[in-house]
């Protein structure tokens, strides 16, 4: 019975030194894991993550918010030296509300000899380095980093402001164990969202606890004989905290797969944010708590709404501008260039206005909030129903819960009777309905005029198509010649804008024969570069050297000659993030052959469709013979902005069968 | 002669700011047709002077006028000033006109953007930046911007570069040096033949209306044919360091002297131990080897730039203790321990990269952005890359091989070669054993086995996680579709510098089907896929930096209800380029041999091969898309 009890003393002694987590008390067990026992692909494992955030009251300056961070982290190979060195952001503006960064303490362990051995992080590896007017970094880098190692650090950060920084709850490599905990003062009420578009969901404890805090104050008066006597008295109150835990181990690895729009959607974070202050005998101030409520509060401000009411420096030209315009439709269009000429972007972001509209305007240059919010208030001068819509940008990611912060941009919708389009002044072959790529994320909020705000979907609905004619004459050396004439429509032709628009003639006939074998190019002509409402057209000849394989004595080539797909860009066998294709889209060729003389058709590919998802995707192909022509039609078309993880494997082949078609040979033989 | 009364012209304007001829530069109707061909921004005007006041102080002026075409001429404007400690910024200022030569906005020096100069991968560094955050409202606009950079810090003199890059075009350039000091300032002038450069003096250069450049593929480096004047202090300073350099000797020497000198003492007990691990090696590149493989196990890259310009290495003995530097630290400590195991090496300047660039010989000056060591040798000097914790003893191709670097002695510094990979030696050798089933799909087993240049080419391959290696061979062999890949495994010998990957491949769609038939290409695994780009009239030279051997064996088996329907004949090319053969061997009736051999050699050529160059690489890319038919025998 006794032994049983030692034995049993024993082993939680045991488990207890495998899993000390006080700082600077690494084992050798830990020290001599080879590979991650959950992810042998893992460089790099947080054995022991800590992050923890309190408020501390201190006389003259209020609350003050503490972050504590401890870290233990296991290096497994070279690949995962990079977490041995640490950056730091802090804010850095006046040293009222500057970040500061403390305590800091670091080791790094190895095994030398069956002995842990440490070394201390000295001052010769940390960092302080100036970024900009707003921001330093502190960086450091550990000693002594070697395969196996294990490097632990911990350091605080405190904050003059209430708003508390996301807190990451997945990385890059595995994480063991993971404690947070955040203790916040009665008064300031957070509203706490976990990311729902992770694959892996920690769970939140929530509780409430007291703490006390002592002021002291100290008064100085001038006593009798010239003596001076100072008088001390201490003051003690309690307040309420309101306390969130997590409490987590064996969190995977966070991947990065091609072709998603932003890995920070898919990270387990918790994200708290400042909804109201209450403070004793102060009325209740409410910062935001619904996306009705964030609206109407960005909506109320100086730099948002009242810019809006503005107008008058800007009368005189609009009405200038639209003096001899009929329908509604054309002063938008009129006033929508306008203000894309009239004033440039300087690559910030924000719903706000930064200089504010009128300076924008004088000076020629803005920020998102100032163009967008002067186009809306131009055309609603004008007559036209417009209202501004918040949106957050693909790179800013979808918001978790209203708060203020969850927009960083602000676009226009029409929404008069014949125009209905949203418009977005800053990108410049950006036109009605086609907005600028980083504006297609999640949905916007539309503020009419009233205050009151709804939602409004930005996935692009309509399909972008890109419509292709070739014309093979194919010669009896082997070469082919023809004529390709292509329409582009909206996002495509955007696309084409973006890229090509500025490039000579030559230069986009180099990109064009660009890999495509032996191709010359000539008579190159390009249309609707500058009409943003119309489609790009692109008609150029072409002469190709070996179009045709002689292989024996047949002919062998396939219809789509130099212009099919090379390569399917989806190489992965399995995918967890979605695939995010910006916009539905529809490509399709149209082929005509004139056979060579001597030669007839041996054998032509069979007809085919292909269906995907329920119409989600669809291929097809056509062909027919009419004496000495032939007719091809491919197309190929994707009705969907995203592609969910599950449908990927189809997804996947179908491309893959559509691209197996396109290459398929015709063959001809001689007569 | 016009040409030097605008010279005198403009020596006025630089003492007024506001002159006839200046606002004639800022409208942009004023520029030269010729000049806005292939330009996204045009140097109008660039007057540099420097006075040199002392061996330790110089001032830097600077005046520019560019017209800005598009947002890609926006880094042609020039607005960034670098300044530290000992280069402090004595005037800065901008003003912006637009097309018509209006003034629409004026900076003053506090209105630059100020922030650290410090690049991504660089942890550390005390350099910072002043540059202009402008927004064009309008193209094209018009923007003249005035410097005055004092220098304490002469190492490095500020040199003319008339045509500063590709896709800009220079009207106007001037560049001045005047000496009031007793120090002799040297000079050397580049490629300043063939421009329409005039030579004033050996201090004082102009050039009038350079076209611009732009770029083709295979160009050398741009360094190569850009005009270009360089000018150097003989007595300088470094951050307080006097320093003598009349030529590469002396240089080298300071840098021993000053820089090298002290830095290199580790603890006893270091050297105690690589002693002892050394103590059994007889030869001086197996002491070297043990030494190296004992650094590479302790070490790692991490770049923090201070001290001396970021010129003087860390300590060895911190390097001991943190375990980290730079490239500087690392090779100065890998230095201090082959002292002590007896094998000399010297610390090495040089420019490392892909590109090559070699130091001038013939002028010292301030040169490079990388440190490596070298062990000399009566027949072949051992070069080593200190910052890397994976590459093999003594290999350097692709990053530090075939350049000039300066080799830092206790004598002084010498200007010598570093190791050239042989194109027989840069090698690709791919065996498959490859079947191919009656449905058009394949399996096969493959070998990649690369040694010199191509071993730098292949290496990090086993680096990546298992999906990334398994996306790397999919994109490697990216004309085969639906492929996939299994039983990768890689064979690493450091020893001789040879990288196998074996890797077994499949696919349902390799031969493409025609009813009865079946086509594919017996050049499975190793095909030229990709033409030089076509030019109607080519311009520059063109190089190829580095030549490489490709041998190839595929042994094919067909599906045995097939015929052999036809099959492509050999094919055999040789020329000064490279040469280029294929054939396939019947075994058996459903066997095949088929065997490739590609060589492209090492070479520079004149603008008028580069038609017969384009011409050998497409007949090959032509020759690798071969097909042979198989038809069914039922």
């Amino acid at each position: 019975m006794k032994a049983i009890i030692i034995a049993v003393v024993l082993l939680i002694v045991c488990n207890l030194q495998a899993q000390n987590f006080k700082f600077g008390k690494v084992s050798k067990e830990e020290l001599a894991e080879k590979v991650h026992p959950k992810d042998p692909t893992a460089n790099a494992a947080l054995l022991f993550k800590r992050e923890s955030v309190r408020f501390d009251y201190r006389k003259g300056d209020g609350f003050t918010q503490v972050r504590t961070i401890h870290q233990r982290i296991k290096i497994y190979n070279k690949e995962g030296f990079s977490w041995a060195t640490k950056k730091v952001r802090l804010y850095d503006k006046m040293n009222s509300e500057s970040e500061k960064l403390y305590k800091l303490k670091a080791y790094t362990y190895n095994l030398v000899d069956g002995k842990v051995k440490d070394d201390k992080l000295k001052s010769d590896g940390v960092f302080d380095e100036e970024l900009n007017k707003f921001w330093k970094v502190k960086s450091f880098t550990m000693p002594n980093i070697k395969e196996g190692c294990i490097v632990e650090f911990t350091y605080e950060i405190s904050s003059p402001f209430l708003a508390i920084d996301d807190l990451e709850l997945q990385y890059t490599i595995p994480i063991n164990v993971l404690e947070v905990l955040v203790k916040t003062p009665e008064y300031f009420i957070y509203n706490k969202v976990l990311n729902p578009q992770t694959t892996y969901l920690p769970k939140i404890e929530e509780s409430s606890s007291t703490k006390s805090e002592s002021i002291t104050n100290t008064s100085i008066s001038n006593g009798s004989l010239g003596s001076r006597n100072s008088d001390t008295s201490v003051s003690q109150f309690t307040i309420n905290e309101n306390v969130i835990k997590v409490n987590e181990t064996d969190i995977p690895a966070l991947k990065d797969e091609p072709f998603v729009d932003n890995l920070g959607n898919y990270q387990a974070k918790l994200k708290l944010e400042l909804t109201a202050i209450k403070y004793p005998n102060e009325p209740y101030e409410n910062l935001s708590s619904s996306w009705d409520a964030v609206t109407k509060t960005i909506y109320k401000s100086d730099d948002f709404g009242e810019q809006l009411d503005r107008s008058g420096y800007y009368e005189d030209e609009i009405d200038a501008l639209t003096a001899n315009l009929e329908s509604n439709a054309q002063k938008a269009f009129a006033i929508y260039n306008y203000v894309k000429v009239k004033v440039k972007w300087n690559g910030f972001y924000g719903y706000s206005t930064d200089a504010g509209v009128r300076k924008a305007y004088k000076e020629g240059v803005g920020n998102v909030g100032d163009i967008n919010l002067m186009l809306v208030s131009m055309l609603r001068y004008a007559g036209i129903i417009a209202n501004p819509v918040l949106i957050s940008t693909k790179s800013h990611g979808i918001p978790l819960f209203p708060t203020r912060d969850g927009f960083n941009y602000v676009i226009c919708f029409v929404e008069d009777e014949d125009i209905m389009s949203l418009l977005d002044a800053t990108g410049d072959n950006a036109t009605f309905n086609t907005l600028p790529i980083r504006d297609l994320n999640w949905q916007g909020r539309v503020i009419r005029e009233n205050g009151s705000s709804t939602w409004i979907d930005l996935t692009p609905r309509k399909v972008s198509r890109d419509i292709t004619g070739l014309n093979i004459k194919i010669n009896s050396d082997l070469s082919a010649e023809g004529k390709v004439r292509s329409q582009k429509f909206d996002y495509i032709a955007k696309s084409y804008r973006d890229n090509y628009a500025d490039l000579s003639t030559e230069a986009y006939i180099k990109v064009l024969e660009k890999d495509k074998g032996e191709v010359l190019i000539s008579n190159l002509e390009v249309e609707g570069e500058d009409s943003l409402l119309e489609p790009i057209k692109i008609t150029y000849e072409y002469t190709m050297d070996n179009a045709l394989e002689e292989i024996g004595d047949k002919l062998y080539f396939s219809p789509l000659l130099f212009l099919n797909t090379q390569e399917n860009p989806f190489k992965q066998d399995e995918r967890k993030l979605p695939i995010d294709l910006m916009y539905p889209m529809s490509d399709k060729y149209m082929i005509n052959i004139m056979l060579p003389e001597g030669y007839d058709v041996e054998y032509l590919p069979e007809n085919q469709a292909l269906d995907f998802a329920n119409k989600t995707g669809e291929f097809k192909y056509l062909v027919n013979q009419n004496g000495r022509f032939l007719q091809v039609n491919v197309e190929l078309n994707i009705n969907a902005s995203l592609i969910l993880p599950e449908n990927y494997t189809f997804f996947k082949q179908f491309f893959a069968q559509a691209m197996e078609k396109e290459s398929e040979k015709i063959v001809l033989k001689k007569i | 002669m016009p040409l030097k009364l605008s010279v005198i012209l403009f020596a006025i304007v630089l003492s007024t700011t506001t002159n006839a001829q200046d606002e004639e530069l800022l409208k942009s109707s004023t520029i030269p047709i010729q000049l806005r061909v292939k330009a996204n921004a045009v140097v109008r005007y660039d007057n540099t002077l420097i006075e040199v006041e002392s061996f330790n102080d110089f001032l830097y002026s600077n005046k520019r006028i560019v017209t800005v075409y598009n947002e890609n001429g926006l880094s042609d404007q020039g607005a960034v000033v670098g300044y530290d400690d000992n280069r402090k910024i004595k005037n800065l200022e901008a003003r912006i006109y637009d097309s018509n030569g209006e003034e629409i906005k004026k900076y003053r020096e506090k209105d630059f953007e100020d922030a650290s100069a410090v690049s991504g991968g660089t942890l550390y560094s005390d350099n910072r930046v002043k540059y202009l955050n402008y927004t064009p409202t309008n193209y094209p606009y018009t923007i003249v911007i005035e410097t005055q950079v004092n220098y304490r810090s002469t190492a490095f003199v500020p040199s003319w570069r008339p045509i500063g890059g590709f896709y800009v075009s220079t009207e106007n350039s001037e560049y001045k040096i005047i000496n009031n000091s007793d120090t002799e300032v040297k000079i050397k002038a580049i490629n300043l033949d063939g421009y329409a450069i005039e030579t004033h003096s050996e201090f004082h250069y102009s050039a009038q209306n350079l076209k611009s450049i732009k770029p083709e593929a295979y160009s050398p480096s741009f360094k190569s044919y850009a005009p270009m004047v360089r000018a150097a202090l003989v007595d300088f300073e470094m951050e307080g360091v006097k320093g003598l350099n009349n030529n590469w000797q002396d240089f080298g020497k300071w840098m021993y002297d000053e820089l090298l000198t002290g830095t290199e003492v580790i603890p006893e007990i270091i050297k105690e131990e690589v002693k002892a691990l050394a103590k059994d090696a007889t030869t001086d590149a197996e002491k070297a080897k043990i030494v190296y493989n004992y650094m590479q196990n302790k070490t790692r890259y991490i770049s923090v730039q201070v001290g001396i310009g970021g010129w003087k290495p860390m300590l060895a003995g911190d390097v001991e203790r943190l375990g980290y530097a730079d490239c500087k630290g690392l090779s100065n400590y890998t230095k201090a321990l082959l002292d002590e195991v007896g094998v000399t090496s010297y610390y090495a300047v040089i420019y490392g990269g892909k590109a090559i660039t070699s130091f001038d010989n013939e002028f010292s000056a301030t040169e490079g952005n990388h440190a490596v060591l070298c062990i000399p040798n009566e027949t072949k000097d051992i070069w080593l890359e200190c910052t890397s914790q994976t590459n093999p003893f003594g290999f350097t191709a692709g990053f530090t091989d075939d350049r000039d670097a300066l080799l830092i002695t206790p004598e002084g510094g010498e200007i010598i070669h570093t190791t050239v990979y042989a194109t027989k030696d840069n090698l690709q050798s791919t065996n498959a054993m490859i079947t191919i089933a009656s449905d058009g799909s394949i399996s096969a087993d493959v070998t990649i086995k690369t040694q010199g240049y191509q071993y730098a080419l292949h290496e990090g391959n086993q680096n990546k996680s298992l999906r990334e290696q398994e996306l790397h061979f999919k994109g490697y062999w990216d004309y085969i579709n639906n492929l996939s890949v299994e039983n990768i495994k890689f064979t690493n010998d450091k020893d001789r510098v040879v990288f196998i990957e074996d890797v077994s491949v499949s696919s349902s769609s390799f031969a493409i089907k025609s009813g009865k038939r079946l086509l594919f290409q017996p050049n499975a695994f190793n095909r030229v896929t990709r033409i030089p780009t076509r030019y109607k009239k080519r311009t520059l030279d063109f190089e190829v930096e580095r030549g490489y051997k490709d041998v190839d064996e595929f042994i094919i088996t067909i599906d045995a209800n097939f015929d052999i329907e036809a099959m492509p004949n050999a094919v055999d090319i040789s020329n000064k380029f490279g040469s280029y053969s294929f054939s396939i061997e019947k075994l058996s009736d459903s066997k095949l041999l088929y065997r490739r051999t590609q060589i492209l050699n090492k070479g520079f050529y004149a603008k008028e091969a580069y038609d017969d160059f384009r011409t050998f690489m497409s007949t090959m890319v032509k020759h690798d898309k071969s097909k042979m038919v198989l038809i069914s025998k039922t």
